[in-house]
């Protein structure tokens, strides 16, 4: 009696088992695809592209793509991957395209990697968000003569020994800019607080070193933790970082944070401690824009200048890629990708705050990637 | 007999009393510690800042509690936790009147995934680390189905209706009280509650005085995962921008509250009110932390010695490590030692 009420549960058991994973999957069916690798043939694109003009790193050579994502959960890598997309479906070379995405596990970043080096593909961008712990197998994809270009995060070894070249990006530059912006509009000094991701991360490092050399002169004083206040990127950190902040400094006049989009929870907190939101000198983000232009409208108006966030760093790694397995022309890689400066409230130049409130916040409208295109991305 | 059952249940009240007191004790500490080294962390803007966040950590706690006083854990808090956020914050998409619809959806997971736990656990008995960290897989697996593990921006609505304040209070505090209230009332005034506890704390008595001892069992997991899904949405409106794994950062908390708060990791009696203490705590000291402007490694590691000290406040038998270091040192063997 007993084992058979045991087994009339477990067959219930089991049936909500394979419910819920399947009900998962139905769910996914329709989306992002961000399940394991994508793939799509890119012949109609391809024909697109052909009847207009091929960009010069495009090659003659027929070839297979990969874009691989160490981690794809925010709308950031979204909008980055389908730019991804765009630029390598800009070549007709390219004959097909795979995407695959690692969802913040190392394991299953570098099985990734292998299982594209085993279904043959010829040129890999890699986003290799692990950073060292994906050199072994970023190098035997190299070794094994697929063109390799990890981009963005620095995996460390050497261009040409363990990858073909890494695309990296100028954070440097993002702080100097800032710095720059600081210069121009607090000729008299003032308090800066620097937020940004997990401890220790090399773009937080970056920009803390590119801001500090330009804002050298003692009147520009640098509060908090250093080189940058931890937030992990993670909204709800950031939130209680600030709020300890407001309650510590009585004078906060700038904040610098590279991530800027995150700090909208957060900087509501200064006006409910009674305070004016301090300025603001980050990267972009449309939910930022329209925040920026809600409190304008509430009286609660802060300046702000934001340097593009950088979607379009994948473009330059995905043409270097396909050139070099294609034989087009290889294109420039300086100190690598450089976040143009975006927006200036206080300037209007390159251009004033932006905001398309008509579409969802997590679009970058300093994206190549067109507004519209991003929105419907999220759908 | 009667002896036994006296001692116990003044053990009992003592357990009670213990729990509240120590907490609240702890609380005095960080708060005169941060008055004397970090003032700014008892400003009331940095307090108003914390109280959201230890109002979450207080009801992720409340459902932890529950399932723990059966004797088991719970180990899907961070699925559950991300899975609500994302349903959340994905199906309106900015759309205010796809809130409540969405509000829907995600309660038909939590009871799913509420479900799946009690049957894997309640009726067939599997081990609950093994179970519910199977749970959370899946749920991380629909989260990413769902999703492609990208939340979106909050809706307007929902980040009024958790972010903002009345009188002067987070929103998310008189939603933690409530929750508080309903837990408290249901466990300690009402038959069903009362059996609850029964059954926690020993499964073989509960049996023999014919309760459905499986039933209890399995519906703490459900119970939980409602609480689970409150605390996510609230937190999913307090962050604008959650990501989809924001879950992740409340597990160990989670079980690290009701420990705090006095409830035993074996099962039996839970304590509400000092389990949403110890959320309070442990928040006021992270903000203590932060205001005291030590590095990111020091932060974290003041905070697991929170944990540490707290297990051992309850688990260790300290009369009985008095005892044995007096007899050390009083017997002729001690003596010899030294």
């Amino acid at each position: 009696m007993i084992t058979r009420q045991s087994k009339v549960l477990q067959a219930l058991a089991a049936a909500g088992i394979a419910g819920l994973a399947l009900s998962a999957c139905t769910a996914g069916g329709g989306d992002t695809g961000a399940t394991d690798a994508t793939t799509e043939t890119a012949t109609e694109e391809s024909t697109d592209a052909a009847a207009g003009d091929v960009p010069s790193w495009c090659g003659p050579e027929e070839i297979t793509f990969g874009l691989l994502d160490g981690f794809g959960g925010n709308s950031w890598r979204l909008v980055t991957t389908a730019g991804g997309e765009e630029e390598a479906k800009k070549c007709p070379s390219v004959t097909e395209y795979l995407y695959a995405d690692g969802q913040g596990d190392t394991q299953k970043a570098i099985s990734d990697i292998q299982s594209m080096v085993a279904t043959g593909v010829d040129a890999m961008v890699v986003f290799p968000d692990a950073g060292e712990a994906m050199l072994p197998a970023l190098r035997s994809a190299y070794e094994a003569g697929v063109v390799t270009v990890p981009y963005r995060v620095d995996p460390g070894g050497e261009d040409g020994v363990d990858y073909d070249v890494w695309i990296g990006a100028d954070f440097v530059q993002s702080g100097k800019d800032w710095a720059e912006w600081t210069l121009e509009n607090f000729p008299d000094g003032a308090k800066i607080l620097f937020l940004s991701g997990p401890a220790g991360n090399s773009q937080g490092i970056d920009e803390a070193a590119g801001a500090k050399e330009l804002l050298s002169d003692a009147k520009y004083e640098f509060i908090g933790e250093q080189p940058f206040e931890v937030t992990n990127w993670d909204p709800a950190l950031t939130q209680q970082v600030l709020t300890a902040a407001i309650a510590k400094y009585p004078e906060i006049d700038i904040i610098f944070s590279d991530f800027g989009p995150s700090l909208v929870g957060a900087l509501p907190e200064f006006t409910k401690s009674g305070r004016a939101i301090p300025a603001l000198a980050t990267s972009d983000g449309n939910l930022l824009g329209c925040f920026w232009q809600e409190q304008q409208d509430a009286g609660n108006g802060f300046d702000m200048m934001s340097v593009a966030t950088g979607n379009d760093n994948v473009r330059l790694a995905v043409q270097t890629a396909i050139a070099l397995a294609t034989g087009g022309v290889v294109p420039e890689k300086g100190e690598g990708f450089v976040h143009p400066k975006f927006e200036d409230s206080i300037s209007g130049s390159p251009s004033p705050v932006q905001c398309r409130d008509d579409l969802p916040g997590d679009i970058y409208l300093s994206a190549q990637l067109d507004a519209d295109s991003q929105a419907s991305l999220l759908k | 007999m009667t002896e036994t059952a006296a001692k116990t249940s003044r053990a009992s009240l003592f357990a009670t009393h213990k729990g509240v007191s120590t907490v609240a004790l702890a609380i005095l500490a960080v708060v005169v510690l941060g008055a004397l080294f970090a003032p700014s962390s008892v400003s009331p803007g940095a307090i108003l800042g914390m109280l959201p966040f230890a109002a979450v950590l207080a009801i992720i706690g409340l459902g932890q509690m529950l399932v723990v006083q059966q004797g088991g854990i719970d180990l899907s808090v961070p699925g559950a936790m991300s899975l609500a956020i994302v349903i959340i914050s994905h199906y309106p998409t900015g759309d205010n009147s796809l809130v409540l619809p969405a509000l829907g959806i995600a309660f038909l997971w939590a009871v799913g995934a509420g479900v799946l736990n009690a049957l894997l656990i309640g009726y067939i008995g599997l081990n609950p680390i093994i179970a519910t960290l199977g749970t959370n897989a899946l749920l991380f697996g629909a989260i990413i189905g769902i999703s492609g593990g990208t939340p979106r921006a909050t809706a307007e609505i929902l980040r009024t209706i958790a972010g903002d304040r009345t009188l002067g209070i987070p929103h998310t505090v008189f939603f933690a009280l409530i929750a508080l209230l309903v837990v408290s009332l249901l466990l300690k005034k009402t038959v069903a509650g009362r059996r609850f506890e029964a059954a926690g704390a020993s499964r073989p008595a509960a049996f023999v005085v014919g309760l459905n001892v499986k039933a209890f069992n399995g519906m703490s997991y459900v119970w939980a995962q409602m609480l689970y899904l409150l605390g996510g949405v609230l937190l999913a409106g307090v962050t604008s921008q959650p990501t989809a794994y924001m879950g992740n950062s409340y597990l160990l908390p989670s079980v690290a509250v009701v420990v705090l708060g006095g409830t035993s990791l074996l099962g039996g009696r839970g304590f509400p009110l000092a389990t949403v203490l110890a959320a309070l705590f442990l928040r006021q000291l992270d903000q203590f932390v932060l205001a005291l402007g030590v590095p990111f490694a020091v932060r974290t590691l003041v905070q697991a010695a929170a944990f540490v000290i707290g297990v051992a406040i309850y688990t260790i038998d300290w009369g009985e490590v008095r005892r044995r270091f007096q007899s050390v040192n009083r017997s002729p063997s001690g003596r010899k030692h030294s």
